[in-house]
């Protein structure tokens, strides 16, 4: 008999799904598990969680019916009840929580030789040297990882549907860079320059062009680079472009609040005036007495006795683009798509990029320069894998979407017919969702919303002292991690961790979950009680069309069998997918240069998030963002985070003596402000 | 704001000996209060001095907290206890170098606001503009970040 753990990684959100040959002990520590029960073999599952005991439960037969004993200190939670000490019997579908970790049960009939068994420690797998990972065994542990289905188009930038049977257009679409060339280790200036292509020549250079080099630019013209000395690599025009219209498409029109903080100012390198003090300058100024001092007062006492401050888009997008102008950007930026990067035989880095032209084959060039800043974002879109699965059976790409995809016609339909839409997902991007879903409901009351979920969630993420709120079933905290990660003193623990205990750390405090928005939890709390919005829980088998509905098949551990879900739309608001391998450039770079990655398969960085192994002699390659996730620092893809990597890796290539920047401190950093505050050119 | 110990403990110090100062100076020039007495020195020197059990306390109490944050109004809420705290002690106890009869509550209600208020704002926006790491540093304005071991 085989037991199939799944779950989604509480960090990442990725899929894990081990098989087990039972008894399967389940703990922390491998060594306080039996090898072995009544001379059977036990399978020992390894959690990585202070929450969970050395030997926190086992799951055996015991008079021939499958059960769970719990052994715990913290006990186990069953379908959402907790057992403590006591041998429940236990079904497919059914879930069990232990710490931050909620497993979905999957009982898989005997084999009568397994042997294929999945390694049970496929949450982690340490280098045993450096405790770090190495980029070929991660590359093994990601099993069966489907491909994404929606990414962003390496030349435009513009968001991709394929369906998974038709492979990848391959990313390399001519021999750019030649293949020769960028073969060895170091590449010869000599050779490049022979190639007859163009080759430019620089100090600085952002490649990306979103929010986080944006941010790293404007960073280190602040720290006193000029613009000639820097070079930004971008297909877009604006830094903020691909956020806005995966803001746009997740339901946040430009007057709506993103969540980031009040001093999170990608414009603003101090963090003041932040964007409340901004906003509640301007209205007090239009005599909006009331609601300009409102923000003063959620700045004041959030999250305590008010709802969070958050900015309005399109004042972070105003603000940035000010900013633009201010450090040259359009003059800074090259247009054009990465294709390589490579050491050079003289200290410095080749980067091929080409420039897409219209009608035409791209123009190639190569690009020369000593400091690089990584920051590329996240390389694809989440989806679900039955929901790919239906997609790729069925073609139909209209009742079936992701919400960062363009999905407006779902509710042109919904205002105008009515119906039934399942919302898969209990993340930020859900309540997005769900905020529209009663925004149409108020023109068409006959829409019901289902809302899936895999588990329940009988109780918070627990970490130290404290425990975040748990409200039908929604899990609440102000942004994406606690705010103690952003400079507190959760960020000097986690910075002090080793890349171990950064996983663990991380694990407990278990990513993102949505905001405590008193909206929100209002339109929950009404719509369960009038009975047009309720949650359901298991594990989906599949989704098929039948007589023109979706039914979706799920398992469930409070039903016999399975249950079918009949629907007019499916909305998958499960996120973003943020593996480096996804990105033909980091893909590339970690396998030519044997990069490390972390325990969460993200790029390995330093402290001052420096690709170590990338350095040469003096040059350096800096990354930022969601590719170093479990790194030293929580919140990498927020804008304080992204403040926080470009500060850090400024001051690195200040200690460095890199050319014109300089630490910015005490006088020199009040006059640089002095010229943002006038608009001056720093 | 989300403060570390050491970062409390340096804000602290430093802002009540720049702006603190600043703000008792009209108190001992004699625009408000009693003219030329050090006594408005010593109040900010034990303001310091609790201050710093005070925030151990407050690092403690932070934990309980999800966000491990220290919003406004708990510093306000703060200030009011360590204000009843100090004036308290003064008046029944008394402490050195300050004279009773010198020693009005009124004045020391006016001093303590005045500089907590000060204290507060520059908070806000001097340590900001001066020191751009400070607010990733919990509030530390001096030292390095630890070395990279990993």
């Amino acid at each position: 008999m085989q037991i199939q753990l799944s779950w989604e990684d509480p960090v990442t959100g990725e899929m894990r799904q081990p098989v087990f040959n039972i008894p399967v002990a389940l703990g922390r520590e491998i060594g306080q598990m039996p090898a072995s029960i009544d001379g059977q073999q036990v399978s020992r599952a390894v959690f990585r969680s202070e929450e969970i005991s050395r030997f926190h439960a086992l799951i055996a037969l015991v008079g021939g019916q499958m059960s769970i004993a719990d052994r715990s200190a913290n006990g186990t939670f069953l379908n959402g009840q907790k057992i403590v000490g006591a041998t429940k019997p236990i079904a497919s579908g059914d879930t069990i929580q232990i710490g931050p970790y909620s497993l979905a049960i999957g009982l898989l009939a005997a084999v009568a030789e397994p042997t294929k068994v999945l390694a049970p420690e496929s949450t982690i797998i340490f280098n045993p040297n450096t405790n770090v990972l190495n980029s070929q065994q991660v590359q093994a542990q990601q099993n069966a990882a489907p491909l994404p289905t929606i990414s962003f188009n390496p030349d435009t930038d513009a968001l991709q549907t394929q369906i998974p049977q038709i492979p990848q257009t391959p990313h390399t679409l001519t021999a750019f860079p030649p293949p020769e060339i960028f073969a060895g280790d170091r590449v010869s200036v000599q050779e490049l320059r022979a190639t007859g292509k163009q080759v430019e020549e620089t100090t600085y250079v952002g490649i990306g062009g979103g929010m986080g080099t944006f941010v790293w630019v404007d960073t280190i013209r602040t720290c006193g680079v000029p613009r000639e000395q820097i070079a930004v690599i971008s297909l877009e025009t604006k830094p903020y472009g691909r956020y806005q219209r995966l803001c746009r498409n997740s339901q946040i029109p430009p007057h709506e609040r993103i969540r980031s903080g009040s001093d999170s100012c990608p414009d603003n390198i101090w963090g003041w005036p932040g964007y409340a003090l901004r906003e509640s300058a301007t209205k007090l100024a239009s005599g909006e007495i009331g609601s300009g001092l409102k923000h003063l007062w959620q700045v004041f006492s959030e999250p305590v006795f008010a709802d969070t401050y958050t900015p309005q888009a399109q004042n972070v997008f105003a603000s940035m683009d000010r900013e633009a102008k201010r450090i040259g950007w359009d003059e800074m930026l090259h247009y054009g798509r990465v294709r390589g990067i490579r050491k050079t035989d003289d200290g410095r880095y080749a980067i091929a990029y080409s420039v897409p032209t219209p009608n035409s084959s791209s123009e190639h060039r190569y690009l020369l320069a000593k400091y690089i800043h990584l920051a590329t974002g996240y390389p694809a879109i989440r989806f679900l894998p039955d929901l790919q699965e239906y997609r790729a059976k069925t073609g139909d790409f209209k009742s079936v979407v992701n919400a960062y995809e363009e999905h407006e016609h779902v509710y042109k339909q919904l205002a105008s017919q009515g119906g039934i839409v399942i919302v898969r997902g209990r993340g930020i991007v859900a309540s997005r969702i769900l905020q529209r879903l009663n925004e149409i409901r108020q023109q068409n009351n006959q829409i019901n919303i289902i809302n899936l979920m895999q588990s329940p969630k009988p109780q918070g993420n627990k970490f130290g002292f404290a425990q975040r709120y748990v409200e039908n079933q929604w899990e609440f905290q102000p942004y994406n991690w606690p705010k103690g990660t952003w400079g507190g003193d959760m960020r000097a623990i986690l910075e002090a961790a080793s890349p171990q205990g950064r996983y663990e750390m991380l694990t407990a405090l278990g990513g993102t979950t949505t905001a405590s928005r008193q909206d929100w939890r209002t339109i929950v709390k009404t719509g369960i009680q009038a009975g047009w919005y309720t949650i359901k829980f298991g594990k989906v088998e599949r989704v098929e069309r039948e007589a023109g509905k979706l039914i979706t098949y799920i398992k469930s551990g409070n039903y016999e069998g399975i249950e079918k879900i009949k629907a007019d739309f499916i909305i998958d608001s499960t996120g973003l997918e943020a593996k480096p391998k996804d990105n033909p450039l980091l893909d590339d770079l970690i396998t030519h240069y044997n990069l490390l990655l972390n325990p969460f398969g993200r790029l390995h960085v330093a402290n001052d998030f420096e690709i170590v192994e990338m350095r040469n002699d003096k040059a350096r390659i800096y990354a930022a963002g969601v590719m170093t996730l479990g790194g030293p620092y929580a919140p990498v893809d927020t804008f304080l985070g992204l403040q926080y990597a470009a500060h850090r890796s400024a001051e690195g290539l200040a200690r460095a003596k890199a050319p014109k920047i300089r630490h910015l401190e005490g006088i020199g950093s009040l006059w640089q402000w002095l010229k943002w505050a006038t608009n001056q050119s720093p | 704001m989300t403060p570390t110990l050491f970062g409390r403990w340096q804000t602290r110090i430093f802002l009540l000996a720049t702006v603190g100062v600043i703000a008792s100076l009209p108190f001992y020039l004699g625009y408000l209060g009693t003219q030329y007495n050090t006594i408005y020195f010593w109040v900010l020197f034990y303001v310091g001095i609790l201050g710093l059990g005070w925030d151990v306390l407050y690092n403690f109490l932070q934990q309980f907290m999800w966000d491990r944050d220290w919003p406004g109004v708990f510093q306000f809420f703060a200030a009011i206890v360590e204000a009843v705290f100090l004036g308290s002690t003064i008046k029944i106890f008394g402490l050195p170098y300050i004279q009773q009869e010198y020693f009005k509550i009124p004045t020391f209600i006016l001093h303590y606001s005045l500089v907590w208020v000060s204290v507060y704002l520059s908070s806000w926006v001097m340590m900001r503009l001066l020191f751009p790491r400070w607010r990733f540093r919990g509030g530390q304005w001096v030292g390095k970040w630890p070395k990279s071991t990993h």
